[in-house]
């Protein structure tokens, strides 16, 4: 079996490569980026299955990304992660097809199941 | 294109076999032996003839019964087919208002951009007059704002949703939205309780679609309540290996004249502009899509209970 190939997304840049540490290290193919418009151009040149998104970013935020991601990449699944937590935007979120939304802060093996779950879904319309 | 199924198993199949025999083949058989006895006579005889009159009877009530039950069930059906159809219709029917309505908004707001643009340059005789130009652009561009955010909530009811089968913890699903809730709700007076079976019912169903019903009855029950209240959640798991949720709240209930349209696409009893009126008819549309059925029970005065019957679903395609 080919290894997860996995995006993370989020403005601090201390986080993303503490994520890339810990998942590279449960055998997951993980990058990081730390903005939406850096996200959407990782998406167009490299293949992805699962992409774990902050939602409050400067700039492109959370959600204007997921909706670019989604329209250019329909299969690419995402995750959703927000400090904050609003229901408002968790509806937004979830309306515009993202996967799952997450709470921060998160436990690692947590994540690592959704993001299992998320790749199980991406495969499934993938052998559409 | 894709559909999905709900899965019956050898159980029934058998169970209709039985029912052909108790239909069918029983009373026939009753009756000659019912026939023979009486042929036969004696006491005897006439005691069999009078046990088979008494099963006869039996079996007669059964299927009376049998039949009111079907017929009751059809009606049930029935009702459910309608509210679905329609649901679909309108859908098809909001897309394309949709559609139409945001080409004209994209233009409104970009002569209001173009406007802004050259504002600078224009000349007012009077500085009043210019902020009260500006006081109307600016309300322009709200208004365009609110419009394009009903067509979104159109083109969401309408979207064709293609569902993704996965074995989903049902608990552990409602709960993730839960403290999404309690997060929003830590500074109100509002408890949230739990009733969860154990072991978790796990159910085959898509789990995004399922999130988004799930947060948006949670999020009405908790802005129906406003400042203070209990919502008790109680999921279970169903017969045939789906499960059943019920989320229920202390709020102040649905009228009764309401009960049977607050799943019409916008219908709402908030003030103009607060709500579209479209997130229950999206739920009813997302659990229409999986098979199951949305329900709500509620009195004026003592809360209301939206209550979410799945079934375990198949992946299939054709």
């Amino acid at each position: 079996m080919s290894k997860i190939k996995v995006l993370i997304v989020d403005d601090e840049q201390d986080f993303v490569k503490l994520f890339v540490k810990r998942f590279v290290m449960r055998n997951l193919d993980v990058e990081g980026v730390t903005s939406g418009q850096q996200a959407l151009e990782y998406l167009r040149e490299n293949a992805v299955d699962v992409v774990v998104l902050d939602v409050k970013m400067p700039g492109m935020d959370g959600l204007e990304t997921l909706q670019e991601i989604k329209k250019r990449h329909p299969v690419v699944e995402v995750i959703m992660l927000t400090g904050h937590g609003s229901v408002k935007s968790g509806i937004q979120g979830i309306s515009l097809g993202a996967y799952d939304y997450v709470l921060k802060p998160f436990k690692i093996e947590d994540l690592l199941e959704r993001i299992l779950k998320a790749y199980e879904r991406s495969r499934l319309n993938r052998g559409r | 294109m894709q559909t999905t199924r709900i899965c019956c198993g050898r159980k029934s199949n058998c169970l209709h076999k039985l029912l052909i025999v108790e239909r069918y083949v029983a009373p026939v058989v009753t009756l000659l032996v019912a026939l023979a006895a009486l042929q036969v006579g004696g006491r005897n005889g006439l005691f069999i003839a009078v046990s088979c009159a008494v099963i006869l009877v039996l079996l007669g009530f059964r299927l009376w019964w049998d039949l009111t039950g079907s017929q009751k069930e059809i009606q049930v059906l029935n009702a459910q087919l309608i509210q679905s159809q329609k649901l679909s219709a309108l859908g098809e029917l909001s897309a394309g208002v949709a559609h139409e309505i945001n080409n004209p908004l994209a233009v409104i707001t970009q002569e209001v951009e173009l406007m802004e643009m050259l504002l600078p340059r224009a000349r007012f005789e009077q500085q009043e007059d210019r902020n009260d130009f500006v006081e109307c652009l600016t309300e322009i561009d709200r208004q365009v704002e609110r419009c394009c955010r009903i067509t979104r909530g159109m083109l969401d009811f309408a979207r064709k949703r293609e569902a993704v089968i996965q074995e989903t913890d049902m608990n552990q699903l409602i709960d993730d939205m839960v403290r999404l809730v309690e997060l929003e709700i830590r500074n109100k007076d509002i408890f949230i309780e739990r009733r969860y079976a154990e072991p978790a019912p796990c159910v085959n169903t898509d789990p995004p679609l399922l999130r988004q019903v799930i947060l948006n009855l949670l999020n009405n029950a908790s802005q129906a309540m406003g400042g203070d209240g209990r919502i008790i959640i109680t999921t279970c798991r169903t017969e045939d290996g789906g499960a059943e949720l019920r989320f229920k709240d202390t709020g102040p209930g649905i009228a009764k004249e309401h009960l049977d349209k607050i799943f019409n696409p916008f219908f709402t009893t908030k003030e103009p502009g607060k709500g579209t009126g479209l997130g229950l008819s999206i739920c009813m549309r997302i659990v229409n899509e999986l098979g199951g059925t949305l329900a709500v029970e509620s009195e004026r005065g003592k809360g209301a209970e939206f209550i979410v019957c799945l079934p375990s679903l198949t992946q299939s395609e054709d």
